[in-house]
């Protein structure tokens, strides 16, 4: 027969009683100054053993003892595989140790393959018409707050649409998109993908071109963000890593778990990386087929980033940025352009 | 309540955390792998296993505290919760008017939410067998935190204090400990004192800080090498302003709520000091930035730590306490939401 030290509550007053649990001879007693009762052992629940804090043993009727030697209470008492296995592994540092480099690897992988992969799959599901509204509130606010309409004339408009839509055609007329033409001198020469396939392009932009074909090979990448779905993507990720956080930072005040998602704006910026490379093949091999020379593409991208630089003198490091590094861009479309 | 003799308390009864930071850290992160690994299912028993530690760490007057809620009612309650965060974020970038309507239905349903976060936790959480409750209903916490907000809106702020006050006191006064209802006195003028040099300490703190955002951005405008800083700089500035302002108002308002408190036979102490709780979350904010979140553990323990080495229950009368009759089930779907649209509820 064992016996152990114990406090009993009776689950009816809060008053503390020392007692003795003796264990053996198929009965569970608990005996004390004012205490003497008797259980059926199977009626009894044993808690899982956390570190080293008292084990507590819930008894029928609403009673509960608190033992403090958890050895003891382990030699007792079966309680399944899972729970000491838990305990084992959570009380010796070198687990620990390989728990957190297995954290890590999970982390990353989940990360940085499995969100981006799920988000790809379920955002070629949904329906591009989905996006309209999004698409619109979207370029009514850049209208409101950083774009004019185009200083353009209407004939030279349409006559870079009819191109497009001619390079378009040359990959089966592309995904639905719709080009806007906008002036602006606080966003400077630029082109970019809004949601619903709306593809925006300054004035600046056309005026920093030397040639329409440099005009199209922007567009060319554009259209490939429309393809592959950034947006939508973007959008997914976003929120899916924001769930990931929120699961991994749950126990601590939201001031400290900002801090903690300080490592996902990075992630942000590589996930951006990647939608920049991915529209770089899409729109070089938009321009091969359709017959001009990817050439055009570095070409424009280096006077983008000079012009880039003019402006503010220098550029973000690499690992910051949300495109990839010019440089890197140019040798891919001059590579294209020897094939 | 124990009439009399308030003067000097028969016992002072102080918590004591017994657990630390690196067997807390082992404890989360095997939880956090397995959470993981499971693509989050197992964060449910995560959460069970994280309390029951942090919980059974905990003494009083010799007991520890006991931790007891079912990890299917959590799982449950967080499968509910991620359905609304994955609803709410992707209606809304598609459909932006769509989040007036979710905020709408939130904020009619929060009250309901509110109570049954504080039930599930309370009924939860015991101490010498015998469980913690509460007592309030939705249809009060609709009108402190539904109709007392509104009047704040109305006085463009101004009444936030009161606001504050009473949504201290309905939390509190309405928890009880087995049968032994809470009180609380919470003076709302004290709140108003409270607040008033929180705000002025948040303007001396945002006036430098935001000159040194300007300062930065202009002397940094034409080194485009340094641009990162020029950003990071004021948002430093800004979110250091708010930690101090913050980590006032944490320490002050537990404070003032845990003084003006009482149960039967029984009065609470708090003595938090603000400089050493700002530094503390300081540390914190560092130690969570710089490990990637790793150090989380760490900080909840020795933040735990500090907060109970502040409390002491006074014991003014030995009362025996008896358990509440009664018996509600409440599951988990209210707290669940709670946390994860980052509702902050603590006391």
């Amino acid at each position: 027969m064992s016996v152990l030290r114990a406090r009993y509550f009776d689950g009816h007053r809060s008053t503390a009683h020392d007692v003795s649990v003796l264990v053996g001879g198929g009965t569970l007693k608990v005996v004390g100054r004012d205490v003497d009762l008797r259980f059926d052992p199977r009626r009894v629940r044993v808690a899982p053993r956390v570190a080293d804090a008292p084990r507590w043993i819930y008894l029928p009727g609403g009673g509960a003892c608190a033992i403090a030697d958890n050895d003891a209470v382990d030699a007792l008492v079966r309680e399944g595989r899972f729970a000491p296995f838990l305990h084992r592994i959570e009380a010796r540092p070198a687990y620990a140790a390989l728990a957190l480099a297995l954290v890590v690897a999970t982390l990353w992988a989940l990360i940085d393959r499995g969100v981006p992969a799920a988000a790809e799959q379920v955002a070629l599901r949904i329906p591009p018409a989905a996006e309209t509204v999004l698409g619109r509130e979207t370029l009514a606010a850049f209208d409101r707050y950083w774009m004019q309409p185009s200083a353009l004339p209407q004939s030279r408009q349409a006559m870079l649409r009819a191109e497009f839509e001619t390079l378009a055609a040359s990959a089966g007329g592309g995904p639905p998109h719709r080009l806007e033409f906008r002036s602006s001198p606080v966003i400077g020469p630029n082109a970019f993908a809004l949601p619903a396939g709306i593809i925006v392009i300054t004035d600046q932009l056309i005026a920093l071109a030397h040639s329409d074909a440099e005009v199209l090979a922007v567009l060319a990448h554009e259209l490939g963000h429309v393809a592959h779905r950034h947006v939508m993507r973007r959008l997914l990720q976003g929120s899916a890593t924001a769930l990931v956080i929120a699961g991994v930072t749950g126990d601590v005040t939201s001031t400290t778990s900002l801090a903690a998602s300080a490592p996902v704006l990075l992630l942000q910026a590589r996930y951006s990386r990647d939608f920049e490379r991915e529209a770089d093949r899409y729109g070089i091999d938009l321009l091969r087929k359709a017959g001009i020379p990817p050439r055009n593409f570095a070409v424009i991208l280096e006077r983008l980033e000079a012009s880039a630089a003019a402006h503010r003198g220098g550029g973000v490091p690499g690992f910051l940025a949300s495109h990839p590094p010019t440089e890197e861009r140019e040798a891919l479309a001059r590579e294209a352009a020897q094939h | 309540m124990a009439e009399g003799e308030s003067a000097s308390p028969a016992r002072t009864l102080r918590p004591e955390f017994t657990g630390s930071g690196a067997e807390y850290f082992r404890v989360w992160i095997v939880n956090l792998l397995f959470s993981l690994l499971t693509l989050g299912i197992y964060s449910a028993w995560a959460k069970v296993r994280k309390k029951k530690y942090l919980y059974g760490s905990t003494r009083l007057d010799g007991d520890t505290f006991d931790y007891f809620a079912r990890p299917e009612a959590i799982l449950k309650g967080r499968i509910v919760a991620v359905a609304a965060f994955v609803a709410y974020a992707l209606a809304g970038e598609l459909y932006p008017e769509s989040r007036y309507a979710f905020w709408g239905l939130a904020a009619l349903a929060a009250p309901w939410f509110i109570v049954r976060a504080f039930i599930f936790n309370a009924r939860n959480s015991a101490w010498r067998g015998l469980r913690f409750h509460f007592t309030g209903t939705p249809g009060e916490a609709a009108r402190v935190f539904l109709g007392r907000l509104a009047v704040t809106a109305l006085t463009m702020g101004l009444a936030y204090p009161w606001y504050a006050a009473r949504q201290k006191r309905f939390v509190l006064s309405n928890h009880a400990f087995g049968a032994s209802r809470f009180g609380c006195d919470l003076s709302t003028r004290s709140f108003f004192g409270l607040y008033l040099r929180a705000g002025l300490m948040q303007i001396a703190l945002l006036v430098p800080a935001g000159a040194l955002a300007f300062f930065a951005i202009w002397a940094l405008r034409s080194h485009q090498s340094l641009a990162m800083l020029a950003i990071a700089l004021p948002a430093v500035a800004v979110y250091s302003a708010y930690a101090v302002v913050y980590g006032y108002v944490q320490a002050r308002s537990a404070n003032l709520m845990w003084n003006s408190a009482y149960g039967p036979g029984l009065r609470f102490s708090s003595t938090l000091e603000a400089k050493k709780l700002i530094a503390i979350y300081f540390g914190n904010i560092v130690a969570v930035a710089c490990s990637a979140g790793l150090l989380i553990p760490w900080a909840v323990v020795r933040t735990l730590k500090y907060r109970l080495s502040c409390f002491a229950v006074l014991v003014e009368q030995e009362v025996v306490h008896e358990a509440d009759p009664g018996f509600a089930r409440v599951g988990a779907t209210g707290q669940e939401l709670g946390d994860f649209f980052n509702l902050d509820l603590g006391l």
